[in-house]
């Protein structure tokens, strides 16, 4: 495995770990979020460069056209969060346990 | 919710769902899924209520998180095999990630904790999409790369993921979380077979779409969301009680109803494939569930209280019920004669 494709895996797996290890805040899990979705991008953008094919170089713009979607839509559950719950604290979210 | 708006997020539902199915490279597959997430969140969310807004932001979280897994592990097998395509998955760590995301993303054992609050938080209807339309790409996704997965971990998943069905719905009263609980039972039972014949599974997945759909839509007619106010609702519509209880005992999979179909054709695959102790184990932890829905049905039709009901939403003047749910009342509880028919064409 080179150097590159590590460097991808850990940036990956360390953004994911974050999502997962999230400890107070909304925006915080957001972040570790969109690093996910940046670390793809520029995984699917070293892929035309690695093939020499300019044909694969839509792939990223597509990524990260609907990862701006997604972080718009993260960013709106912010707002709201604060609308209904006060704050965007995650332990305040406990109005539906079983 | 203005009607532009609405008739956008259900075409982009209909629209993120056939992108997703009719795929064959991995970023189109992505694609639809993330189509299908954002257009629901708004729908999830659209009573503004703190509980919606609750439901939207963990249905939001896990799903955008498994998109990315999938991403993941489709850019780990172009790396290694230097080709996108959704059925040719073969890098063991690719396969491994992409069981864990569709996991993630259905909602099986260990990913399941998100689904009965979700569930509890959104409307009737929004549950029910949620349940059916939102599950059919990551289990086509699943039937196209049935034979990369890893059998060990999807088993075990299956498994669990029955147990812990019936397990929890033990102790609910509040009957949207019995149908999420329902649900991962259901898709216990559908992981199971997807190694051995992934044809099944759609079956399952069919039938399960069909009595669920049935089972919410009487409860929307009847307006009941808890237990204490389904033990009332016989007074407005008798028949639809009936017919609901004959619904539920279908879900819970008894013999002459619709729902002892899939039961019964994965048992017998199982013990086909010399994996007895397995059929034996999914079919008792299956037995919890049977609990559940009997005091659902219980509840509904075989006690009468004499009290009137005490919940404001009964007392509104009644809408027509509709008419859809006479065909699918009727097809989730007497299609079992039909099954050599059902066999030959899927």
């Amino acid at each position: 495995m080179s150097l590159l494709h590590l460097s991808f895996y850990s940036a990956f797996t360390l953004s994911s770990l974050g999502l997962a290890f999230h400890r107070t805040h909304l925006i915080s899990a957001l972040l570790c979020l969109e690093s996910m979705m940046l670390s793809m991008y520029i995984a699917l953008s070293l892929w035309p460069v690695e093939n020499q094919a300019t044909s694969f170089t839509l792939m990223p713009v597509l990524m990260l056209a609907f990862s701006a979607c997604e972080a718009g839509t993260g960013l709106a559950m912010l707002v709201a969060s604060t609308r209904t719950h006060g704050s965007d604290h995650l332990h305040n979210l406990n109005l539906l346990q079983c | 919710m203005n009607p532009h708006a609405k008739l956008i997020f259900y075409m982009s539902l209909l629209l993120g769902t056939t992108i997703t199915i009719s795929s064959n490279h991995w970023m189109m597959a992505w694609t639809g899924l993330e189509i299908n997430t954002l257009a629901i969140i708004p729908l999830i969310s659209k009573s503004h209520h703190p509980r919606a807004i609750e439901a939207a932001i963990k249905y939001f979280l896990v799903q955008a998180a498994a998109s990315a897994l999938v991403l993941f592990s489709s850019t780990i097998n172009a790396w290694h095999t230097g080709q996108w395509d959704i059925t040719q998955l073969t890098h063991p760590t690719s396969c491994l990630l992409l069981t864990t995301a569709i996991a993630m993303k259905l909602g099986l054992v260990p990913f399941h904790f998100w689904f009965p609050e979700v569930l509890q938080g959104s409307t009737l209807t929004t549950a029910l999409l949620l349940s059916t339309m939102m599950k059919f790409p990551p289990i086509t996704i699943l039937f196209l790369t049935s034979h990369s997965l890893n059998p060990t971990l999807l088993t075990a998943m299956a498994i669990a993921s029955a147990g812990l069905g019936g397990w929890m719905g033990l102790n609910q009263t509040q009957i949207r979380k019995i149908l999420a609980f329902s649900s991962i039972s259901h898709l216990g039972w559908m992981t199971i077979i997807i190694i051995y014949s992934p044809k099944l599974t759609l079956l399952t997945f069919y039938l399960y779409s069909l009595m669920t759909a049935t089972v919410f839509l009487s409860l929307d007619t009847i307006k009941v969301l808890k237990l204490s106010t389904m033990m009332t609702s016989w007074t407005k519509t008798p028949m639809l009680n009936a017919t609901l209880m004959l619904a539920l005992l279908s879900l819970a999979g008894l013999p002459p109803l619709t729902g002892f179909l899939p039961k019964w054709l994965i048992i017998q695959e199982l013990t086909k494939q010399e994996m007895t102790a397995v059929a034996t184990i999914i079919a008792m932890l299956s037995l919890l569930g049977l609990f559940f829905y009997l005091r659902l049905a219980y509840y509904s039709t075989i006690t009468l209280p004499p009290n009137s009901t005490n919940h404001m939403k009964q007392w509104h003047t009644n809408k027509s019920t509709n008419p859809l749910l006479a065909i699918l009342a009727s097809l989730s509880i007497s299609l079992l004669p039909l099954s050599p028919m059902i066999l030959a064409t899927i």
